[in-house]
Formats: structure tokens, sequence, C-alpha cells
């Protein structure tokens, strides 16, 4: 064994991120760890990295234990990780990045840079060669060398993430969802990267909450749920096993379901595509309330959303499901006027989103819910509520409307003195949502209402999504979770990397094959 | 003795007030607005100028006065902030923008040549100077055996009705939800519907409003003005007093204030006055060592 | 501008007429470079004055008590400087940003208010008398000597694996570690560098004066807020740049003659101008060529050298 944990445990608050983890990797093989975002994984493998403290427990790689050591010494035992945010060195070049990785191995060179002999340059000369020489292992050209690390395209920035932690020469290379945010082709080539690097006979521990990628690379997979291990086995075991994919996709999905979403790996996303190929569009409505035309947006070098295009009539409810990372919360936030559009249009009911400020798109009637929830912590719920109802003038029927909403959403009333940031997660979704109606939205944009939220809390959000289409709200929904979207849609749109490969009726969609194995699991 | 308590807590008032508008932007925006100080002596200067130089009515200039420091809250805000926010830059830059600016008032209230608008500066080669006699009523009362200033006197609960407006503000009315909400969560803010700009722009004009009253009651109490009253007396002493109340926090600040003002007199009974002057530093470097957060304050914590 | 007819037509005696204003240079080129060490690695540090205060009362007071030679007091006090910024930089090298920035500029006022003006050895607000002040002319050579030594060395150490930590270090504390950067130690050793250097410097300028005072102009946030230009002016990326800033800001009085009372004024332009549209300063990063001449030898793709 590699690597050993010992009933890790960490606490932030009341909240249990890690609870009672064991986990043992062995020497050579690829070992996943996967589960539903919020699982609890990035903070176990910041505890084994050091950079949270063990409350309780211990880790040991091979014979050295981890416990306690801070990170830079753990870094130097021999585990290199990546980042889920990845967190190059910006503004240094691509081979600094690298060379910088190679700290732990240069001896101290104070003297000898200063004396200038030119035995030094030779040295670091041989440094400069194994750093193009990692850069090629990862797949980077030569020609990437001398960039900037913040001006390279998002997949190569994640490559370099690689090469310079593997420029540590670790024993074991942990990568913090390195797929995350890549088209089916790029997670291919990641996928066959991380082969590569473990036919050398690298340890690789892969954190990851996407299914597909994982299935295929491991050798092994740990489930984690709400902090805990919940199962421990090779791919085949855990993606049928019941509790995972209720995990994975809350109550309601478990009679439809075989395997979990994506179980069949990677190549499930190409048949979707070639699906889209195949199959006729929707009819789009005639007079839509929200008209999105061929929308492309940037963030840097990474083009997040390209040449999206759709419309919401009144009254709808439209879907946009897709993986994490396909750019539907870069859309929704291009809608309410948060991030600005690299070209195309968006038209809602005559206001043009894409030059129009954020305030003026609320007080046109276009609220979003965030992703998050985003909820004001520190104030209570009811100033939370009263704040919503901002951009409006009408004082008396504002008053009569909370009233209103803390009567449909009990739990909201009963603690409507306290701060929102004591309330649990469904709550805060439910005073997110309510929010939102409070600003009085002709459409409402809604990212991601079930992530992170039990089961339970899922059902009650979908149920009050519901009831406000039925007060006649039309409605936008992103959605991680296909199987609830799709299920309460009157159309939706499968996003992939930023363009959009299908639509149709909720309807169709929930029985499409392709969609069903790799958005359903089957 | 009880004498010196009420210059404590008359000093106390003014420091307080000064980082009550100090602690008002850093929990917004996350800065240091490091012209605040010279926005507190150009209320001061104004106001002076505006009684000496043109005649007024002290109750006339010193709105004026506030007026001023207020306009300068608009001038921060589109030369030193707005650009740098647009650019994405970094806060420490707009702490080096707001440095360049207080260099710039504090010279041109410098310039102390004949008929420019500042030259009461260079009447008869003082280095500061104070109100002239009967500009505004202040009586020496007589109470118990303290002879006190009424300026002095009438200050302190000025002062504190001020900080009270103000918390009920922040607490109970719509805008004051909206600063909160812009400090806590700008993105949340934006998605409500609140225009961030325009609300960044009213923390500074009030946070500036404040600054330059703060200087103009000090200027009559204390009987000091001169282009160097912001540096000398509550530019470090305002830093002081925010990281003891925690940053951001407007209670905080309040109580920061008196409790320097009261431990510096305690320091200047006990040890002289010359003793007083570090207090403020040591106090400050122990809070930061010790819980950089400040007595009210929240711990930072980078997410990884 | 009859100065800078002056410079190019007789340097001679413009050097020998405007020893001070050189030595001045020299030394100002010191600080900025002290001011470089921390920036580098990612401090915003302040502290700069308050070890210049201690270089300077401590040598100058081991030239008057003691009578050591000017060379001697000046090492001597250069290193305790070394050494009270080792024991500042304990507690206080753990905050970040803003904090850091705030805790050192309590330091050199708790020093300045707190120390100085209070233990009559050193002469309290009166500024202490030195009896053994040095020629600005003899003193000269010294000064300019150190600074090419000083900044070569800075140069040559932030090509090597402590200014390779330092580059990381300064972009992503947290990823720094994840490649096994001993980040505490790092910034400790940039923090008393820059300390060693900012008292060397202090010693250096109180042997210019027959006097020194401890002015807010002179130790205090006032020219804490100077040596911080020098370094926004002129670029933190490159060893250089401070000392172009300090090269700069120290002649603007010269280059604006007349202006007097506006120099303040201009300077507080030129910091604003510089934040908001160039921020990485004169030198910066590709600024590399105002600064280099031709014929110096390309370097090859050596070690972190956002230079």
């Amino acid at each position: 064994m590699l690597l050993r944990l010992d009933d890790v445990r960490r606490h932030f608050g009341g909240v249990h991120a890690v609870d009672g983890v064991s986990l043992e990797v062995e020497q050579g093989s690829i070992q996943g760890l996967i589960g539903p975002n919020g699982a609890g994984k990035t903070t176990l493998v910041n505890v084994i990295t050091g950079y949270a403290r063990f409350q309780s427990g211990r880790a040991w790689i091979e014979s050295d234990e981890l416990t306690g050591r801070p990170a830079y010494r753990i870094a130097a035992m021999g585990i290199a990780r990546t980042f889920q945010n990845i967190r190059l060195f910006k503004d240094l070049t691509a081979i600094e990045n690298v060379l910088i990785g190679m700290h732990t191995r240069r001896r101290d060179d104070t003297l000898a840079q200063l004396a200038t002999l030119p035995i030094f340059r030779t040295a670091e000369l041989s440094r400069v060669k194994d750093a193009y020489t990692l850069l090629e292992t990862v797949g980077l050209q030569k020609s990437v060398g001398t960039r900037h690390a913040a001006t390279l395209p998002y997949g190569d920035q994640r490559r370099l993430e690689i090469a310079r932690a593997l420029a540590l020469r670790p024993r074991l290379l942990i990568l913090d969802e390195p797929a995350a945010g890549m088209n089916p082709n790029e997670k291919q080539g990641m996928r066959e990267l991380i082969e590569r690097l473990n036919a050398d006979g690298l340890t690789i521990l892969l954190i990851d909450h996407d299914m597909r990628l994982v299935m295929g690379v491991c050798k092994r997979v740990a489930v984690l749920n709400f902090g805990k291990k919940i199962a421990d086995g090779t791919p085949e075991e855990v993606s049928t096993d019941a509790t995972v994919i209720k995990a994975y996709l809350g109550t309601g999905g478990e009679r439809e379901v075989t395997s979990a979403p994506g179980a069949s790996g990677v190549a499930e996303e190409t048949d979707v595509e070639q699906a889209a190929s195949t199959s006729r569009a929707a009819r789009e409505p005639d007079n839509p309330i929200l008209d999105v035309e061929n929308l492309t947006v940037s963030y840097g070098a990474i083009v997040a959303v390209r040449g999206v295009s759709f419309r919401v009539a009144k009254g709808e409810v439209v879907a946009l499901i897709g993986a994490n990372g396909a750019g539907k919360s870069t859309i929704l936030n291009t809608l309410s006027g948060l991030i600005r559009a690299g070209s195309g249009s968006a038209v809602f009911d005559g206001l043009d989103l894409i030059s129009a400020k954020a305030s003026s798109i609320v007080r046109r009637g276009l609220v979003q819910v965030p992703e998050g929830r985003e909820i004001l912590a520190r104030q209570t719920v009811l100033e939370n509520l009263e704040l919503a109802t901002w951009a409006r003038r009408d004082g008396a029927a504002t008053r009569a409307q909370i009233d209103a909403v803390l009567k449909r959403f009990p739990i909201l009333g009963e603690r409507r003195d306290l701060s929102a940031g004591s309330l649990s997660g469904g709550e805060q979704q439910m005073l997110a949502i309510a929010r939102g109606i409070l600003a009085k939205p002709r459409l409402l944009l809604l990212d991601e209402p079930s992530l992170g939220l039990a089961p339970q809390m899922v059902d009650e959000v979908f149920r009050a999504i519901e009831e406000i289409h039925k007060d006649g709200t039309t409605i936008l929904l992103v959605e991680q979770n296909a199987l609830r979207a799709l299920a309460i849609a009157d159309r939706a749109y499968v996003i992939e990397t930023g363009r959009i490969l299908l639509s149709g009726s909720g309807d169709e969609l929930l029985h499409n094959p392709a969609v069903r194995r790799a958005y359903l699991g089957g | 003795m009880d004498q010196q308590i009420v210059n404590a807590i008359f000093i106390g008032s003014i420091y307080a007030l000064f980082a009550v508008g100090y602690t008002l932007v850093f929990g917004i925006l996350d800065i240091l607005n490091l012209a605040h100080s010279a926005v507190f002596m150009l209320g001061a200067a104004t106001t002076y100028t505006l009684v000496v130089k043109y005649g007024q009515v002290f109750w006339v200039a010193s709105v004026v006065g506030i007026a001023a420091s207020a306009l300068m809250g608009l001038v921060i805000e589109h030369v030193c902030l707005r650009p740098l926010r647009r650019r994405q830059a970094p806060p420490i830059a707009a702490l080096i923008s707001t440095i360049g600016l207080a260099l710039i008032i504090v010279a041109a209230v410098e310039q102390g040549k004949q008929g420019s608008l500042f030259s009461w500066l260079w009447v008869d080669g003082a280095n500061s100077v104070a109100f002239p006699a009967g500009t505004i009523p202040n009586p020496t009362w007589h109470v118990a055996d303290l002879s006190l200033d009424a300026s002095k006197v009438v200050i302190i609960p000025v002062s504190i009705a001020l900080m009270l407006v103000l918390g009920y503000v922040m607490r109970y009315t719509q805008i004051g939800r909206g600063l909160r909400a812009v400090a806590e969560n700008p993105r949340a803010a934006r998605l409500m519907g609140l225009d961030v700009d325009r609300m960044i722009t009213l923390t500074l004009v009030i946070s500036s409003a404040l600054g330059g009253l703060a200087g103009i009651l000090f200027g009559v109490a204390l009987g000091d003005i001169s282009p160097y009253i912001g540096r000398d007396n509550v530019e470090v002493r305002g830093l002081a007093v925010i990281v003891l109340g925690g940053m951001g926090s407007i209670p905080g600040a309040v109580i920061g204030g008196y409790l320097l003002g009261l431990v510096e007199i305690m320091a200047l009974v006990t040890f002289g006055s010359s003793a007083r002057g570090g207090v403020a530093f040591a106090a400050l470097f122990l809070m930061l060592v010790l819980r950089p957060q400040g007595l009210f304050g929240t711990r930072l914590r980078e997410r990884i | 501008m009859d100065f800078f007819i002056s410079l190019v037509s007789d340097p001679v005696a413009f050097w020998n007429s405007h020893t001070l204003l050189i030595a001045q240079i020299g030394i100002n080129c010191i600080i900025a470079t002290s001011m470089f060490l921390v920036l580098y690695s990612g401090q915003l540090s302040l502290a700069a004055p308050g070890f210049m205060a201690i270089g300077a009362y401590v040598s100058v007071l081991m030239s008057n008590y003691w009578h050591t030679p000017g060379v001697v007091s000046t090492i001597a006090a250069a290193l305790l400087a070394g050494v009270i910024g080792f024991l500042v930089g304990l507690p206080v090298l753990r905050l970040r940003g803003v904090f850091l920035a705030i805790a050192t500029i309590g330091f050199i006022e708790a020093l300045r208010l707190g120390v100085i003006l209070n233990v009559p050895i050193t002469g309290e607000g009166l500024g202490l008398s030195n009896t053994r002040s040095a020629d600005p002319l003899g003193a000269i050579n010294f000064i300019l000597v150190s600074l090419i030594v000083i900044v070569f060395v800075v140069w040559r150490l932030t090509k090597g694996r402590l200014g390779n930590a330092w580059a990381a270090i300064r972009q992503d504390e947290l990823a720094a570690l994840s490649q096994g950067i001993d980040v505490a130690r790092y910034k400790m050793i940039a923090f008393v560098l820059s300390a060693l250097m900012a008292g060397y410097a202090g010693a250096l300028e109180a042997h210019l004066f027959f006097n020194i005072d401890p002015g807010d102009a002179q130790y205090g946030v006032t020219r804490a807020v100077q040596v911080l230009t020098f370094a926004v002016l002129g670029g933190s990326g490159f060893v250089l740049g401070p000392v172009v800033g300090a090269l700069i800001i120290t002649l603007l009085p010269y280059i604006f003659q007349g202006a007097g009372d506006y120099i303040n004024i201009l300077a507080g332009i030129f910091l604003i101008a510089v934040i908001v549209f160039r921020p990485q300063g004169i030198v910066g990063r590709g600024g590399l060529a105002l600064v280099r001449p031709a014929w110096w030898p390309k370097a090859r793709v050596s070690a972190a050298s956002p230079g």
C-alpha cells in the first residue's frame, strides 16, 4: 500500500466535511475518489496534503506519516497535487512554472549564483532540458514553454499543472478534477495521459465527480457522500451500487435507473453528438420572451460558450442540461448582465441583455437564483427578503407579497429573524428562490437549484419550482440533475462544452437513449 | 484626572468618527482609503478658509466644508477606485492610488502663496492656525471642580448622535441593507438589482463627509488647523482604531476609537505626554499579531 | 533644464558640485533595492524607514561614543537592523496583503514615536548630532560601490533557487507550498535581507549629515510612502525597477525646477497614473530594453526571471 488513510475527520463549524474516511491506495494503481459536489473530496485531499489540519485520524505514505505535517514538507515527501481551480503561476512562463516544481530537487545555489561560474550554467541548462521533457510528457508542444501561463488555453493549463507536479518526481500524484470543463475529446486525451503516466509506474489518486472519466481509468474507486465513504470497490461494483446511484440522482431516480449516469464511460458523450446529428430539432417558439442568437462568451483564452442559440416562450419551463463545466452557468450569468458576451445577441422582452446594466435587467423582470444560492448569510431571512424587493417600487404590495411568500414557505416564516447563514442548505435554497420570486420576475433563471441538497430537499425544491410555474412565471432551469429537470421541463436543450447538441421536448429527451445513457444512467 | 477623562472621551469621539468612515469603505470595498486623512484635513481647512478669508458664518462654512469633503469622496471613487475596478486590479493598487490622491490634496492645501485659496497658512509664519475667537461660542463651563471647554463637551453627544444615526441607517433602512449586501456579496447584490457602482459611490461620499466633519470638529475644539493635521493625528491612529475594532465593523470602529482615546490618555497620565504617541502603534501591532481580525471582525480564510 | 545641460556639458564639475545629491541618489537606490526584495517575494512591507532609523541611530551612537570608524559602525548597525528584522518578522509575516502593510506601519511609528522620542540617548525630539559626519565627496564612492555590489547580489539572487521561490510565493503562496517551497522561511529571508539593506542605507545616510532627526519625513509614514513610490513607479518585477524609480523621484525637484511646492502634486499624479495605466511600472516586465544596453549578452531561458 502506498497511501493509507485511517478514519480521517475534518469539520468546519457544524459541517462534517470529512467524516471518518479510511482508504488504501495500492502502489502503482490509479485510485478514483468520486462523489457528488460537496461530498468532501477536495477537503480530504487538502487534509492529506497538509492544507487543512487533521482533526482526527492519521495518514501514511509508505512508512512515512503525513499526519500533522505542513504542506511543503508533504510535497517534499513526494506527494504532488493539482488544484480544482488551477493554481498556476500565472505571470510566469510555462517553462518557469515547471522549473519551480524542481525546487525540492535543487540544492541551494546562492553562492553559485553570486560566483556566476560556468559550471552552474550547465546545471541550469540541464534543468531546462528536463523541464521541456516534462512538457512533452504531458503532451504540450515546445513552443508553449515560453508563453505566460495565463495565456494558455484551458486544456493546456491543466496539462501544465500536471507537468509542474511531475517535476517533483513524486511517489503519488493527486489529480483534483483534472478534466473539469473539457469536451469529450479533451477528456479522452486527459484519460490517455493519466494512463500513460500510470504505465510508467506512477501511483495516481484521481478525484472527480464525473463518473465517466473515472470508470474507464481507475482500478478501484471510492465514493464519498456528505463526508462519508459510501462505497469502495471496482468501477463495476461501484457504479451499480444502489447507495451510489441514490447519491447521484436523489430519490425518484432509482426505479428508472440501472447504473449511475455516465457509468459506461466517456464514449457515451460522443453518442449524444451522433444522436444530435440524426435527430431533428424541436420546434422553437415563434413569439419568444427570450431570444438568444449565436451567443459566444469567453474568459480570457477559454471559449466557454460557442454560438449558442435558443428561445424561451412565455409560460414555459425550459431546461438546459449538460455536464459540469459545459457552459450553462456562463449562459445564465451573461443573460443577467454579470458577464459581457463576446458576440451574438440576447433579447429579453425588447431589452438588449448584452449591453444592459445588471440592475436594469433585474428591473425588467429577468431574475436569477444563482448557483450556490449566494444568500446574504449575515443578514436575517427577513432582511434578505426585504432586500430582494429593491428593484420594485410598489411599497404596499411588497409588504403583502413578503407575507405571502413567508406563508408559502413556512420554514422561512418560522426562521424569519434568524441569520440566513444558520439555515440548512435546503432552507437556504428555499430562501434564494423566495428572494427570486419577490423581485417579481417575468423570467426566472434557476442555476443548479438542487446542487448539494439532500434528496428530500430536492423534492421540495422542485415542488416549489412547479408551483411558481403554475403561477405563470416563465422558467429557465439549469440543472446537472437531468432526470428531475427533464421531468418538469416543457422543452430542453443539451449543452456540452459550450455548444447546444440537442433540443427537444422534455419527454423526448427523457426517452432518448443516448441522452439516457450519458446523463440519466441508462 | 476627571478632566482627562473628558479629554479622553472627546478625542475618542474624533477617532471614532474618523474611523467609522475608514472602516465603512474597507467593509464594502475591501480596500484601505488612504486619502481619508487628507479629507479630514480638507474639511477643516475649507471651513477655516471660508470663515477667515471669506467672512462666512461658521455654520454655513462648516456645511460647505462637509460638502467639499463629500465631493472629494466622489473624486476618490471616480479617479482612484473605479478605473482600477474596471481593470480588475488587485486591492493593493487602490491603496497606492489613494496615497497618490492624498499627496495631491495635502500639497494643494500647502500652497501658501499669497492670494491662493489656502494662503492663511502663512499668516504670521504660523505653522498652524485656529479659528478666531468668537467664531463659535465656546464658553468654559465649570462643573464640579472641572473647567471644561464647551466645544469639547458638546462634540461628544454630537458625534455619538451621528454614529447612532449611521447605525440606524445601516441596520433598518433599505439603503443600509443594500450597502451591507454589497459589502458581503457584491454578486448577490447585483443579482437582486442593486446598482453596485452607485452604492460604492454613496459609500465614499458618506465616508468622506464623516471624515471631513471629524476634521472640522477637531479644528474647532483643538484650535489646530494645518495641512498636516490629518497625517499627524488620525492617519495612522485611524488604522490602529480599525484594526482594534475589526476591519469592516462599524461598531468596532466606534468602540475602538473610544478605547484608543482612553488608552492614550491613560498613558499620558501615567507615563507623560511622550508615551502617548507610541501607545497607538504598540496596540496596533499587538492586535495584529494576536488577533488580526480585531475585536469584531471576522476571520478571513482563503479557499482552496 | 539647466540641470541637465550642466550635467552633459561638464560632468566633472557637475559631480563635484552635486555630491550630496549624488550621495542621496545612491542611498535612495539602496533603499529602493531593499523594497524590491520584499515586494518581489509578495510582501507589502513598509518597514524600511524603521530599519533605516535603527541603522542611523546605532551607527551614529557607535561613532559618537565608541569612536568606531565609519565602516565598522555602518556594518554593525546594518547587522543589528537585520536581527531586529528577524524579530519583527516572526509575528508579522503570517499577515497578508494590507494587514502586513498596516503592521509594518505600526512598527515604524511605534519605533519612532514610542522608542526614539522617549529614550534620552537618542536625543529624543531634537535628534542626534553626528560628531563625526563624513564628507560627502569621500562617502560617494563608498555609497556607489555599495550600490553596485548590492544590486548585483540581489540580481543574482533572483536568478537562483531563492529567487525562483520568491517569484512563486509572490504569485501564489498556496501553489508554492505544493511545490515543496517553505514559504515562511523564504519570506523571512527576504524580510531580513531587506532589513539589513535598509539599516545599511540608514547608517550611510546618517553619516552624510551633521544631525539626524526623527521626523516623519525621515523615518515615518511619509518616508515609507516615498520608498513605496520608488518601487511602484519603477516596477518591482526586475531589480533595476525600484532603482530607476528612486532615481527619477529624487531628481524630480531638479527636473522641474521652480515647481517648488507642486512637486508633491506631480508625484501624486504620477503615482495614480502609473498604478492605473501601467501597474507593472516603468521598467516593468517587458521594459528590460530600456535599461539594458544592446550589447549585454542575452540571457538564455533562465529560471523564473519575470524581469
